[in-house]
């Protein structure tokens, strides 16, 4: 009674589906907390981008340390940003794989995004680091506060977000994740796929936005 | 077991037959996932998810070009700037989130977050608007 094996096709597994009719709510209940949690992301992260608002520029008559115009690197924050954007693409050519029970793309896709998202990790990292010789570190003054809490906390998303894939990547290769679970793959996916929208605001409100 | 073809149930799930496998016992468990749901309608094709990279890559291009116009109307660029994001946004929500196709309840879920975060800092933003649009 305790444990029944299931021997099915050549590819993947037979899992029987929760049946969502099933749940009270009468949707998968794992979906339904990927959503609300991503709703109340929003709520986090639009209060981060209104705090950057709200002291955008009030400190310009006694700015201490660099200005946020002699240090914003359009160009290179486009290309880390182009990266993230890619991510997303790959993410869910990830969970169209695993839709089609196709588990060597999966991995390959999977793998794909992960890189991709760490690239623009190491790109933010880069950009931090340069900031901070020029003299702009999280005290110096009130851009340097809110760029980088609000920045770090995105990338502290995205690190998350690779940690949470590079799992899923582990679990197909030992195959924990066959094609019946595919929802696991979507969660994350929107998960990856809320941060890179959340970046798209991020982007044009510090970097597009002219300064002055 | 994925590509081997062999699932092991869980201890203690609850063991039912498979229409579809011919009558073979399957587990069915709390954490089992979901298939295909109610609702949850086709998924576009990988084609359709590249066209929709390909029309992002634009709209970012589009943006960055924008960024570096001096008209001397900023507030002018700041609204063309924001309706792009927006823009990305509903793109990246409707195609590649599957707002678009998967079930209504869960759409209306984020856009309760999504409004209710536009609303309490768009007040917030509303008394300090002098600090954000500058003319």
């Amino acid at each position: 009674m305790a444990q029944a094996v299931v021997t099915s096709g050549e590819t993947s597994p037979v899992v029987a589906p929760e049946d969502p009719h099933q749940t009270n709510t009468g949707v998968s209940n794992n979906k339904l907390a990927i959503w609300v949690f991503l709703a109340s992301e929003s709520l986090f992260f639009g209060a981060f981008i209104a705090t950057y608002f709200l002291y955008r520029g009030r400190d310009i008559g006694f700015l201490k340390g660099p200005k946020p115009e002699d240090l914003l690197n359009i160009p290179f924050t486009s290309v880390t940003s182009f990266v993230l954007l890619m991510s997303s693409l790959t993410m869910v050519l990830a969970l169209a794989a695993i839709q089609r029970g196709d588990h060597r793309r999966l991995r390959i896709w999977l793998l794909a995004t992960a890189f991709f998202g760490m690239t623009f990790i190491a790109g933010q990292v880069y950009e931090f680091t340069q900031f901070y010789r020029e003299g702009l570190h999280l005290g110096t003054n009130l851009f340097g506060t809110t760029f980088f809490v609000l920045t770090g906390l995105h990338g502290a998303h995205v690190t998350i977000g690779i940690v949470w894939l590079l799992s899923l990547w582990g679990r197909s290769m030992q195959g924990g994740l066959p094609r019946e679970r595919h929802e696991a793959v979507e969660i994350a996916g929107l998960y990856w796929h809320f941060v890179d929208v959340v970046w798209i605001f991020i982007f044009t409100a510090i970097y597009l936005i002219p300064q002055h | 077991m994925t590509d081997q073809g062999t699932e092991v149930a869980e201890p203690g799930a609850a063991v039912v037959p498979a229409p579809e496998s011919g009558g073979a016992v399957v587990a069915h468990s709390d954490h089992a996932p979901v298939a295909h749901e109610a609702g949850h309608g086709d998924h576009p094709t990988p084609r359709q998810y590249v066209l929709i990279a390909v029309v992002l890559v634009v709209i970012t291009g589009v943006e960055i070009a924008t960024s570096y116009i001096d008209t001397g109307h900023s507030n002018l660029i700041i609204v063309a700037l924001f309706v792009m994001a927006a823009i990305k946004f509903f793109l990246v929500a409707a195609w590649y989130m599957h707002m678009r196709t998967d079930q209504a309840f869960f759409r209306r879920v984020f856009v309760v977050g999504m409004v209710g975060a536009g609303i309490v800092y768009g007040i917030l933003l509303f008394v300090f608007s002098s600090t954000v649009l500058k003319s």
